[in-house]
């Protein structure tokens, strides 16, 4: 099964060759794995859905809608940075993403306690998202007075799409991070021991998933 | 199972998280120097999809897998574009109707900043 | 076809439950599971078969003083809860959840769902959701909510309709569970068929019924996502007053603190989820019916290919439909001439279908068995309804017959009745590969003739009263002159064959419990079917389903009647050499 991933023939006599074989459909890769694949692509259209009622009802809104960079600024050095916090937080996810690539890189090279470790960090750096995002939403709780049904600047919905999506996005965050950790101690406990530590790129295409759904809240919520 | 193709020289990770670093910074500098309009849209959807395609070609391997999933996972997402592509069109309609028949006031656009040089403290 | 890969399955050795509560109770075995998610299924679907037979009466009889007690509320609760019931979770659980972990497995050759501790999970949680959505009828809360089951807002959290409160509450909640429920159902059907085939199981070798349930669950793993998300989106308006659906609005006199939702956005989410719905019910059955057909017909699917590629063609185009359901809704104008075209193109894919079956059935060596029965009235059925699909897919004919029971009659048809009755046909076809017994036949005809013929008095008069202009969830129609005799005539037939049918149901279930016991035994393969479930060393199947060694497929599942073959089917497992 050496060539499975790689074949000298064009895409799409593969894709009608592996389409048309016994046994397995996606050659060569795990029940999990392909599990993980589908959940995440029906939960592209959770996220999705989320991000399109958010946009219909921002085009229809005949409210004022408060401008975004403007809102989440923050104090730096006496300076109102825009979008600060979220910056910080983008670079966080990012890195917390580039560790756990490592880790899978780890996980087939089967370096267990490197796995453990890099999994860690990006449990912990996932952890400082969830912080930071406790943070960004209480101030524009307390500070600025925006609440899921009501928004001093404008158009109540807002606060609503704004808490909403951010907190959804950060319920899988945690979620992410409580994944982690138990993959993470399991690996070390030598659990995976026998196989090829699949879990562990099982765990980290969530992860990445996580990051990627951030990537178009980044674009959508906070730059539109 | 899947031993060849999982093993690239870490420096790929390296070169896409610098590169994930970079966009971010781009996009976010489009909005501090408050580019608007067409250019801004379009850069900011460039660097999303940019990020969006590194992340899932490098980080979740789906460069190195077999074009029979490529396709089976980034196909059915199409739909989507139907959706939205619909419901901004009859967004701009229900817009114009909420204008035309409720005589909403067209809102001010952009809404003062409230924080802006600490106004609101 | 040969091959070099071993199933994996193969290398990992299944878990062997030991106590009666880890075989029968939390099982992880796919059969069981098919059997708590069918029983649960069809519980609750008496619930709201119940419901529609009060409805019927209330209609037909209004001045009935037993009656009384039936007020405005509670008919619109039983409008509403008979409609989520059925098409939820009655219909995507049954066809899905039993069906599809029966039938998968062991249609693909595999010795279980991929992952059968979240498939057993998956059964728990739908029965959460079912006793969450039941929690609506708890006394002194005000009742489930009579929205009706599309659960447009405003009106359905806004006071005066009934269960605005408590009854919309439960109703939310236990959709979203459900649709938890499914999501780990549904990555375990199709990560089982992609991957945990057996040898010489190609895609193209399978049987229409995997075919029907595996676009199916693709269909609902898109299309709930959008349910799920106007679920959490109308529970933050009702609760913590957010405005994503609620414009400005004053209700009762009084205006409410809601300001600038978009009431449509609901309807588009909600209907991006309710097209695929309406095919994630059909085309299971479809698939089932296929198969049902080829069997007892003793002949090969006509055009089996293309029996496939309109399925998959069907669940591609059941996501750019979906606003055909709004046509009257006040969305945007241009909308309907997109919506119609498409919704117009797919009766291609499914009159394909139609002929196929027809020409499965010319010439062939029908043999009218009960599943048969259901087979060829499911096909009748199903013209019927679809053709009304077509005048309702037309804005222009559409909008006058919006909202009357032309469109109830339409609906009931298509996506009610027809898979209900694709539904018995499956039930009394694998019911010998179930429990290793048969069903009685004569109570199955008596329990076919009463359930189809009622059918067709019941819902071909509604199509009149929608040409003639009743309007479908009224409380009480013929109150007014402008109503002809004949329809008052018509809606009390109609309710008289509703509590026939209604009653008559009742012989399928001493059926199957009598049969379970008493029933004349089966056999491995009482029908003389093909496909790999009738192929099982053991029946019923024991865990793992295939003893020692999987089987391998040599062929499709349709080889009857073979020229020159000794008996007229030739099972998946015989090598193709021996025949030729």
């Amino acid at each position: 099964m050496a060539e499975a991933a790689q074949t000298d023939q064009g895409p799409l006599t593969t894709i009608v060759d592996d389409w048309s074989s016994d046994v397995t459909t996606f050659k060569a890769v795990p029940w999990g794995k392909a599990m993980m694949w589908i959940f995440l692509l029906s939960d592209t259209f959770i996220f999705t859905s989320f991000l399109v009622s958010y946009m219909a009802v921002r085009m229809t809104q005949t409210d004022a809608w408060p401008e975004p960079s403007a809102v989440f600024s923050l104090e730096a050095f006496g300076v109102p940075v825009p979008l600060l916090l979220i910056a910080i937080m983008t670079f966080i996810l990012i890195t917390s993403s580039g560790t756990m690539a490592m880790a899978v890189n780890m996980g087939y090279r089967k370096r267990k306690v490197a796995v453990f470790w890099l999994m860690l960090a990006t449990a912990l750096l996932g952890l400082s998202f969830v912080g930071m995002q406790a943070f960004e939403w209480t101030k524009l709780i307390t500070g600025e007075g925006v609440k899921a049904w009501q928004n001093p600047m404008g158009a109540p919905q807002f606060g609503s799409f704004f808490f909403m999506i951010t907190g959804f996005h950060g319920l899988h965050v945690s979620a992410g991070v409580a994944y982690l950790g138990i993959i993470a101690w399991r690996v070390l406990r030598g659990k995976y021991d026998n196989t090829n530590f699949e879990i562990v790129e099982i765990t980290g295409l969530y992860w990445h998933f996580v990051d990627l759904v951030w990537v178009f809240i980044f674009a959508f919520f906070y730059l539109w | 199972m899947a031993e060849v193709g999982q093993q690239h020289p870490i420096k790929v990770y390296f070169l896409v998280w610098l590169l994930l670093f970079v966009f971010s910074a781009a996009s976010y500098m489009v909005d501090i120097l408050e580019f608007q309009g067409h250019l801004r849209w379009l850069l900011i959807i460039i660097f999303m999809l940019l990020k969006a395609g590194f992340i899932v070609a490098v980080f979740m391997h789906m460069k190195w897998e077999r074009p029979t999933l490529i396709t089976a996972i980034l196909v059915p997402p199409l739909v989507l574009i139907v959706l939205m592509y619909l419901l901004a069109y009859e967004a701009d309609y229900a817009w114009a109707s909420r204008i035309v028949y409720f005589g909403d006031e067209v809102a001010p656009i952009p809404a003062p900043p409230p924080t802006h040089a600490g106004v609101a403290h | 076809m040969a091959t070099a890969e071993i199933p994996y399955q193969e290398t990992v050795p299944l878990h062997h439950p030991k106590t009666w509560i880890g075989k029968y109770v939390f099982s992880q075995d796919h059969k069981v599971i098919a059997v708590q998610y069918g029983i649960t299924a069809m519980a609750v679907g008496l619930v709201a078969l119940l419901l529609s037979d009060l409805m019927r009466i209330q209609i037909a009889f209004p001045d009935w003083s037993w009656m009384d007690w039936f007020v405005e509320d509670y008919y619109y609760q039983a409008i509403t809860m008979h409609g989520m019931i059925m098409v939820i979770y009655l219909l995507t659980a049954f066809l899905l959840g039993a069906f599809g972990n029966f039938t998968v497995p062991l249609m693909c050759g595999a010795r279980d769902m991929v992952f059968p501790f979240v498939n057993m999970l998956s059964y728990w949680v739908y029965l959460l959701s079912v006793i969450i959505l039941l929690l609506g009828y708890i006394p002194g809360l005000g009742g489930p909510t009579g929205a009706g089951w599309t659960l447009y807002p405003p009106q359905t959290i806004t006071e005066g309709t009934p269960g605005a409160d408590w009854g919309i509450t439960t109703m939310l909640a236990s959709l979203a569970v459900f649709i938890v429920a499914f999501t780990m159902g549904g990555l375990n059907y199709i990560t089982t068929i992609l991957q945990a085939r057996t040898r010489g199981m190609s895609l193209m070798r399978l049987p229409l019924t995997v075919w029907g349930i595996f676009v199916a669950t693709f269909l609902g793993l898109l299309a709930f996502p959008a349910l799920f998300v106007s679920a959490i989106m109308m529970i933050l308006d009702l609760k913590i007053g957010t405005s994503f659906f609620m414009p400005a609005i004053v209700s009762l006199g009084q205006t409410l603190a809601y300001d600038g939702g978009q009431p449509l956005l609901f309807q588009h989410l909600f209907w991006f989820f309710g097209h695929p719905e309406v095919y994630i019910v059909a085309l299971p059955a479809f698939g089932v019916v296929s198969d049902l057909i080829s069997v007892h017909a003793r002949k090969n699917i006509f055009g089996y290919r293309l029996m496939v590629w309109a399925l998959v063609f069907i669940g591609i185009l059941s996501f750019i439909v979906w606003a055909h359901h709004m046509f009257v809704a006040g969305m945007h104008p241009y909308f309907g001439f997109f919506f119609a075209t498409t919704t117009l193109i797919i009766a291609v894919p499914t009159a394909i279908k139609v002929y196929n079956w027809i020409l499965t059935l010319w010439k062939a060596n029908i043999k009218l068995t009960v599943p048969m029965l259901y087979a060829l009235s499911f096909v009748l059925t199903f013209i019927m309804g679809g053709i009304t699909g077509l005048f309702l897919g037309n804005v222009i004919i559409d909008i006058p017959l919006s909202d009357t029971y032309f469109v109830v009659a339409h609906f009931h048809m298509v996506m009610g009745v027809s898979p209900i009755l694709a539904i018995f046909g499956g039930i009394y076809h694998w019911y010998p590969k179930l429990t290793g017994r048969m069903l009685n036949d004569t109570l199955g005809k008596w329990h076919f003739w009463i359930t189809f013929l009622g059918t067709y008095v019941i819902y071909f008069p509604m199509h009149y009263l929608g040409f003639i202009g009743v309007p479908r969830r009224y409380y009480e129609n013929f109150d007014s002159s402008f109503y002809p005799a004949s329809a008052e005539f018509l809606n009390e037939i109609i309710t008289i064959t509703a509590l026939i049918v209604g009653v008559a149901q009742i012989l399928y279930i001493v059926n199957l419990v009598h049969s379970y016991f008493y029933g004349k035994s089966a056999g491995d393969n009482p029908w003389g079917a093909n496909s790999l479930e009738w192929c099982t060393p053991e029946t019923p199947p024991g865990h793992g389903n295939w003893g020692e060694k999987l089987p391998t497929v040599h062929r499709w599942a349709y080889d009857y009647s073979v020229p020159g073959s000794e008996k007229d089917f030739i099972p998946q497992t015989v090598p193709q050499e021996r025949t030729s």
